[in-house]
């Protein structure tokens, strides 16, 4: 009897603490889903239903009074959008604006983040504070500061101007995301490096850069997600027409829905392939890296 | 060895030319703007011939610039409250997370971020066409939020991810609600961080400008907004006058966040 209440006893806390933990993973994952609620319903609410909207719109059959037929299904909008050569000459612009910038926007953000990595004291404060008071001022004046107007040289206005201007609205951007990642990175590696015999400027193309390339993705992506899309810099700054300017037109002088939102799915979609491959090619000389 | 000493030294001095050089550029943009603000003439000089503070009387003058300092605030105010709101949450229910929920909520937070403002602008102007918000200070705010709420979440994120959760453990064995031991031990250990994230909305509403144009009106938009359609008709210092009081106004925030934390801190979260 003795031993049977014993045994029971002790047999007890197993299943007892394994309710109790269930229990309180139970909980805990209510809670968490119960704090991310709003959240998640912000994003369903303001992202992901205004977008499903978007392709539903640009599936509508354009009507002649400018916005479109409801109810209608249709592909004529994205039969305009590829028939267009005018479109495509916009697209291909677009994209090659984002790449220039991108790529000068990479090479001078890891020279730039090598700096401030190096410096000490104040050089390093101001050079970091260089880069944040930039990016804590409006767009409108990042660019409006670029205006052949404000230089007394006279800035080659046309695509070199919207480059340099378009440059100084993501490099920013791109030295703070290549910079965090090398803060963590440690300094010994590299002399390690040169100890063997490696020279300066090789030891950081192949012991430092590596080590950063989470952070040089990420400017990248940035970088690149940000020129391809850019409006203030060539609107300003010179005659050209992007991607953005010409479906603002679309949109508010033309009042054609249907075609503005199968030009945005369209730029979505080939947006979406440029940055898999900026992950996928970069991926292969650092690896490892992970969303957030 | 001497040839590899000059060489070094070469380098040195070449590795200092070019951040020095990057530094100028990076900030006498800037200071250019602020310097046109003082000028008297009827357009834009640099420099500008004679320095007064003509262009500051009159934008103390002008309904219309107040009106938009006005507007900017407003949105500028809403957005902070709204994405601290919903980012401090989100985070916070992320460290109870043992579902697979959390991993499709941080890309789904990010991704607004790098779709283009002209993209998102179109979508949610023909959204809040449907839904009669066209013009309102909500769906400006509505807007920012969607990109102010990633700068929150990921800072605190970043917080939550040092904060010693044994004390919260404590608090619950000596009976405290949620509720009371959010309020009582964890926001006490956590407030700087909110702070800043609460900051960061603040300015990336401010300074937002692409989706605002779609979404606001001549009621409701925003100083950026003014500023640029100003910038398309008339090159008048006036532009400069209202950009040195946003250059001071980011300084200013920058430097309370700074003191809450430190520059360091407050530059890795930006990126």
């Amino acid at each position: 009897m003795t031993e049977a209440t014993s045994t029971s006893a002790s047999a007890l806390p197993n299943p007892i603490s394994a309710v109790r933990s269930r229990l309180a993973t139970q909980s805990g994952s209510r809670r968490a889903l119960l704090l991310m609620a709003p959240l998640i319903a912000f994003e369903l609410l303001i992202f992901v239903i205004p977008f499903a909207i978007l392709l539903r719109i640009s599936f509508a059959a354009p009507s002649s009074d400018g916005v479109y037929h409801e109810g209608t299904w249709s592909l004529e909008a994205y039969q305009q959008v590829f028939a267009s050569d005018l479109i495509w000459s916009v697209l291909g612009y677009s994209f090659f604006l984002g790449v220039v910038v991108t790529v000068l926007s990479v090479a001078i953000g890891l020279f730039y983040a090598y700096a401030i990595w190096r410096s000490s004291g104040v050089v390093k404060s101001l050079l970091l504070f260089s880069v944040v008071l930039p990016l804590l001022t409006t767009l409108v004046i990042r660019t409006y500061a670029f205006d052949p107007l404000l230089v007394p040289a006279g800035l080659v206005p046309g695509t070199a101007g919207v480059v340099v201007a378009q440059l100084y609205i993501v490099l920013p951007y791109a030295v703070l995301a290549i910079y965090s990642v090398m803060a963590t990175t440690d300094w010994h590696v590299v002399e390690a490096a040169r100890d063997l015999g490696a020279s300066r400027p090789r030891s950081v193309l192949e012991v430092v850069v590596p080590q950063v390339m989470p952070g040089i993705i990420v400017a990248a992506v940035v970088s690149f997600a940000w020129s391809v899309g850019a409006y203030a810099a060539p609107e300003l700054l010179s005659n050209s027409i992007t991607f953005a300017i010409y479906v603002e037109g679309l949109m508010l002088s033309d009042m054609s829905y249907p075609t503005a939102a199968a030009l945005s799915v369209v730029m979505l979609g080939l947006m979406s392939g440029c940055i898999a491959a900026i992950f996928g090619v970069l991926n292969r000389f650092g690896g490892d890296f992970e969303l957030a | 060895m001497t040839s590899n000493l000059h060489r070094e030294t070469v380098e040195t001095v070449a590795f200092r030319a070019g951040y020095l050089a990057l530094f100028a550029l990076m900030v006498v943009p800037l200071l250019v703007v602020i310097a046109t603000s003082f000028s008297d003439g009827a357009r834009i000089a640099f420099p500008p011939e004679n320095l007064s503070l003509t262009w500051y009387v009159e934008f103390f003058d002008s309904i219309r610039w107040l009106e938009a300092f006005t507007s900017s605030i407003i949105v500028g105010v809403g957005t902070a409250a709204l994405a601290t709101l919903l980012g401090v949450l989100g985070a916070f229910g992320q460290e109870f997370d043992d579902s697979s929920l959390g991993s499709v909520v941080a890309p789904l937070v990010l991704i607004p971020l790098l779709i283009p403002p002209v993209i998102l602008g179109i979508t949610l102007l023909m959204y809040f066409n449907e839904g009669g918000l066209r013009g309102s200070y909500v769906s400006i705010i509505l807007a920012h939020t969607l990109w102010a709420t990633p700068l929150v979440y990921f800072v605190m994120r970043s917080v939550f991810s040092r904060f010693d959760w044994q004390q919260l453990d404590a608090a619950h064995d000596l009976g405290a609600g949620p509720v009371q031991s959010f309020v009582h031990v964890v926001l006490p250990n956590v407030k700087h961080g909110v702070f800043v994230g609460a900051l960061l909305a603040f300015i990336i509403s401010l300074q937002e400008f692409v989706m605002a144009l779609f979404l606001s009106t001549s009621t409701t938009q925003t100083i950026p907004v003014l500023a640029w359609t100003e910038l398309r008709q008339a090159m008048d210092p006036m532009v400069s006058v209202v950009s040195t009081f946003l250059i001071l106004i980011s300084l200013g925030a920058l430097a309370l966040a700074v003191i809450a934390t430190n520059l360091e801190w407050v530059s890795k979260q930006l990126s």
